[in-house]
């Protein structure tokens, strides 16, 4: 009996080293942040439009349909990677995305998106990055898929690649579902 | 040879207490108001930084870092609660966001299992000892 106890130790130690080894294998970020926003409603703020002259409110414009919020930047290059796929959802599934320019200079963007197109329905600034500590974006791109009724349903750090684009896009229809 | 040695000596402490001692906070940061500004710095201490997720936010210089400085300072000068900035930071950026995690059913583990181990630890050793004490190396 005592001898069980004593060696319970390093069984606790291997299991231990297990659960480690298991963390190490499996395919994860661990500096990928779990959003606490998933499933609650989206944030109200009020912004400006870098196309169009009117003041965007949310959550009055959010809801009806599932809508994607990107935040990007010209600065950004995995945002450029990414722009291409943002292209293919807005034109071949026809889905709303609002863009969150974060940090930029107007001028560039109006120029970025004449050469690369816009995916966008429409552009909100986020001059001084309050809107992005609002979503609690923390590394551009991050795009957030918002459900008919307005509640944020899932969140992606990092860019849209070649690689995640079907796994995201499933994503999508299952907040459509 | 010995003023040689001194000098690297001080030279090591010194060096050492400005790399603890670094931090990010830029000049037209500063409140007008130093206990203010003091409050600020503390709050700042304890949230995390998740550009560089080690860092708390007064250490680092990543940009993020700057402007949530900056808000934390706006939300004192606008005579918010500690508690109030916390509450508004967690509920953005969730519980990892602080640098001390709160204790509540979530982290229950976290806080009970290392008093936990080092129960069994004691027990253990107290097990041990027992054991060996019993032995008659004597013989």
């Amino acid at each position: 009996m005592k001898k069980k106890i004593l060696i319970s130790p390093i069984i606790i130690f291997f299991l231990i080293l297990l659960v480690f080894f298991y963390l190490l294998i499996i395919d994860r970020n661990p500096s990928e942040l779990p959003s606490v926003l998933i499933n609650k409603k989206v944030p109200e703020f009020e912004a400006k439009s870098l196309l169009k002259n009117k003041t965007f409110i949310s959550p009055g414009e959010f809801g009806n349909e599932t809508t994607l919020v990107n935040f990007f930047a010209t600065w950004c290059k995995p945002c450029r990677d990414e722009h291409p796929y943002l292209k293919k959802l807005s034109d071949k599934n026809g889905l709303k995305i609002i863009g969150i320019n974060y940090k930029d200079d107007s001028k560039r963007v109006i120029k970025w998106l004449k050469k690369l197109g816009n995916p966008y329905s429409i552009i909100l600034l986020d001059s001084n990055a309050r809107l992005g500590i609002d979503w609690g974006v923390y590394g551009l791109p991050e795009t957030f898929i918002i459900n008919s009724n307005g509640v944020i349903k899932y969140r992606l750090v990092g860019p849209i690649t070649k690689k995640n684009y079907d796994a995201f896009v499933l994503k999508v229809k299952e907040v459509e579902k | 040879m010995q003023r040689i040695l001194l000098a690297i000596l001080v030279y090591l402490m010194t060096s050492q207490i400005v790399i603890t001692n670094c931090y990010s906070v830029e000049p037209d940061e500063f409140l007008q108001n130093p206990k203010k500004e003091l409050r600020a710095r503390n709050i700042s201490k304890n949230v995390r930084c998740l550009v560089c997720q080690n860092q708390s936010i007064d250490e680092s210089s990543a940009p993020l870092a700057k402007d949530l400085r900056i808000l934390i300072r706006k939300k004192v000068k606008q005579g918010n609660s500690d508690d109030e900035i916390y509450d508004f930071l967690t509920e953005r950026y969730g519980d990892f966001i602080l640098l001390n995690p709160p204790f509540k059913i979530s982290t229950l583990f976290l806080w009970i299992l290392p008093f936990f181990f080092l129960a069994v630890g004691i027990f253990v050793i107290f097990l041990h000892n027992n054991k060996s004490k019993k032995l008659d190396y004597n013989k």
